[in-house]
């Protein structure tokens, strides 16, 4: 439709500007930020070049919440996608209350993530949590010994959790995809005599492959600027064990029980975040692009 | 009765049996479904029920005896949190902050969208890119230099600063989604009212918007549920306490557990914040699932 020119820039205008003054206008002079020696909000900043990259290389703890965050990413996403299908096909075989089930699955989804980390802080809680009241009720001395927020276990325990969160989300995307596929698909795989397994391989994960690119995505894209949950499962003093990029950057910039405000090195942690977005997706795309088949 | 119609009962009764035998095999090999989602959406709505119930028990209740139900209703854990833990004062806090940035994020994004979905002009394809790049952009490269903006406007620690920081930072995904709203809509209305003499902004206002509203009910839904729950933006600029969301709040009340023990104040809590968007969800879960589908299989 033809409008004028004045209409365009009028209607255009006021998101334009709280978009581009609150959101890119700090998204790009974070790069600047990033190289200079800067210690506190009213201090002066010192321009170091690329001297804080530099150090991030160099930096244990920044390595070690890359790693945290790529586990998120990696071996969560395959979980939380393996589960997905799972529930897709359950949900699509035929039983009764699927809507139910779904509204179920999905509900953590709704839910303030402060209140599930303290849910899940219950459920781990190694005196009274429902863990342990479970397995003592059942006589499993193994698993009420368990103790699940101790350093080694605490990254898997909330790994667990994020897994919980992340499936309703990603089981309705791909029950959609699921639902556009016409039934006479179905039908012809069947005559042919495939079965469950092929027809699942063959004809169900080609035909939903751009949705399956697209929540792949969002995935990856939510997993790599985690911070809620990891952050607050623990209070105010994050075990490094549960570090993530975003949570590393906003203790270098904000710190924990007591302040530490090295801005010009948190936010190169948010450039690097950044960066890491923009390569995974990159990848992501390559290793997806397939022939979208059209029906 | 001739033999061949005694044959077609039979071969009837057969059939019927066969049926009802595949009906029950059916149902067998659907086992493995039920028990599967059956036990991962108990478990979920357990939780959540026994954090409900233990919001109601005495904390000596909640370590002795965790299976029952309360034995009394302690509704003061209630009246502890909104009043001693000034619940009240941060679920006023919360939703004065989330309603109106609900209605701010619409009221710039529809014009925005329509335009971008439905005139012709140049550089649109552009401009829509870069709005959608914002999905992609992690907050917390914003922290600090979104820090220094708001400081430099004298807007940290204060609501009406954490409302523009929710309405432009909500921009990208409600363009997003009301976008594929609006180009959805069949264009033969906007070009009668061309004819009938509407002026252009009269065919947004007139026409498109009330079209589309069912787009901006979803976006409302989905911006409010998400702001509601949020937490890591109002812990970056909200620092006193009279300042705090409902998020800032309960998680302030979860650190001081270490010191003071009391579950059943922490469970009522949790329930205060999840009651309203669980309310929601409730009647209308089925629009949300359709909008989260809707940008995804266009």
């Amino acid at each position: 439709m033809k409008a004028r020119k004045g209409l365009i820039i009028l209607f255009l205008l006021p998101a334009s500007l709280l978009y581009g003054i609150f959101f890119l206008l700090p998204a790009i002079q974070a790069f600047r930020y990033s190289l200079y020696n800067w210690s506190g909000f009213g201090d002066s900043k010192v321009f170091i070049g690329l001297q804080n990259y530099v150090e991030l290389v160099n930096d244990k703890v920044f390595w070690l919440s890359l790693r945290n965050t790529m586990m998120i990413l990696v071996v969560g996403g395959i979980i939380v996608f393996t589960l997905a299908f799972i529930m897709t096909v359950a949900l699509n075989s035929g039983i009764k209350g699927k809507k139910l089930f779904r509204a179920m699955i999905f509900l953590p989804n709704v839910i303030a993530t402060i209140a599930l980390t303290t849910l899940w802080a219950y459920i781990y809680n190694p005196s009274f949590g429902i863990i342990v009241n479970f397995a003592k009720a059942f006589g499993l001395e193994k698993l009420s010994n368990y103790i699940w927020t101790s350093p080694d276990n605490v990254f898997w325990s909330v790994l667990i959790a994020i897994i919980w969160m992340n499936v309703g989300y990603y089981l309705i995307l791909l029950m959609a995809g699921v639902d556009k596929i016409p039934k006479e698909f179905y039908e012809a795989a069947e005559i042919e005599g495939a079965n469950k397994v092929q027809t699942f391989f063959k004809v169900t994960v080609p035909l939903i492959w751009d949705v399956l690119t697209i929540a792949v995505v969002l995935y990856s894209i939510g997993a790599l600027k985690i911070f809620e949950f990891p952050y607050a499962f623990y209070g105010i003093s994050v075990p490094q064990q549960l570090y993530t990029v975003g949570i590393y950057l906003y203790i270098m910039g904000f710190g924990k029980r007591y302040p530490i405000y090295r801005l010009g090195y948190a936010t190169a942690i948010g450039v690097m975040l950044l960066l890491s977005v923009i390569i995974v997706v990159l990848i992501l795309r390559k290793l997806m692009k397939r022939d979208i088949l059209e029906y | 009765m001739d033999t061949q119609e005694l044959n077609n009962i039979k071969r009837e009764e057969a059939a019927k049996k066969s049926a009802r035998k595949g009906k029950r095999l059916m149902w067998l090999s659907r086992t493995p479904s039920y028990v599967f989602v059956g036990i991962w959406s108990l478990f979920t709505v357990f939780v959540i029920l026994w954090v409900g119930l233990s919001s109601l028990k005495s904390n000596m209740q909640i370590f002795k005896e965790p299976w029952m139900l309360p034995t009394e209703l302690h509704f003061e854990n209630f009246v502890k949190a909104w009043s001693v833990m000034r619940f009240s004062n941060y679920f006023l806090n919360s939703t004065l902050v989330v309603l109106i940035s609900v209605v701010l994020i619409l009221v710039v994004s529809a014009p925005a969208s329509y335009v971008l979905s439905r005139l012709k002009f140049r550089g649109r394809t552009l401009i829509s890119m870069i709005y959608t790049a914002g999905m992609g952009i992690p907050y917390p490269l914003l922290f600090i230099p979104l820090f220094v903006i708001m400081a430099s406007l004298k807007l940290i620690d204060n609501l009406v600063g954490l409302t523009i920081v929710y309405v432009s930072l909500s921009i990208p995904f409600t363009v997003y989604i009301l976008t594929g709203f609006f180009s959805s809509l069949p264009s033969e209305l906007e070009e009668a009212a061309i004819i009938d003499g509407c002026k252009d902004y009269q065919v947004f206002t007139k026409i498109m918007l009330p079209l589309a509203s069912p787009g901006l009910i979803t976006a409302a839904i989905f911006n409010f549920i998400g702001l509601w729950n949020e937490y890591q933006l109002a812990l970056v600029f909200i620092n006193s306490d009279e300042n705090r969301t409902i998020s800032l709040g309960l998680y302030s009340l979860a650190n001081s557990m270490q010191y003071t023990g009391d579950w059943a104040g922490l469970f009522a809590g949790i329930v205060i914040i999840m009651v309203p968007t669980i309310i929601l969800y409730i009647f209308l879960s089925e629009k949300m699932i359709a909008g989260i589908t809707m940008g995804a299989s266009k």
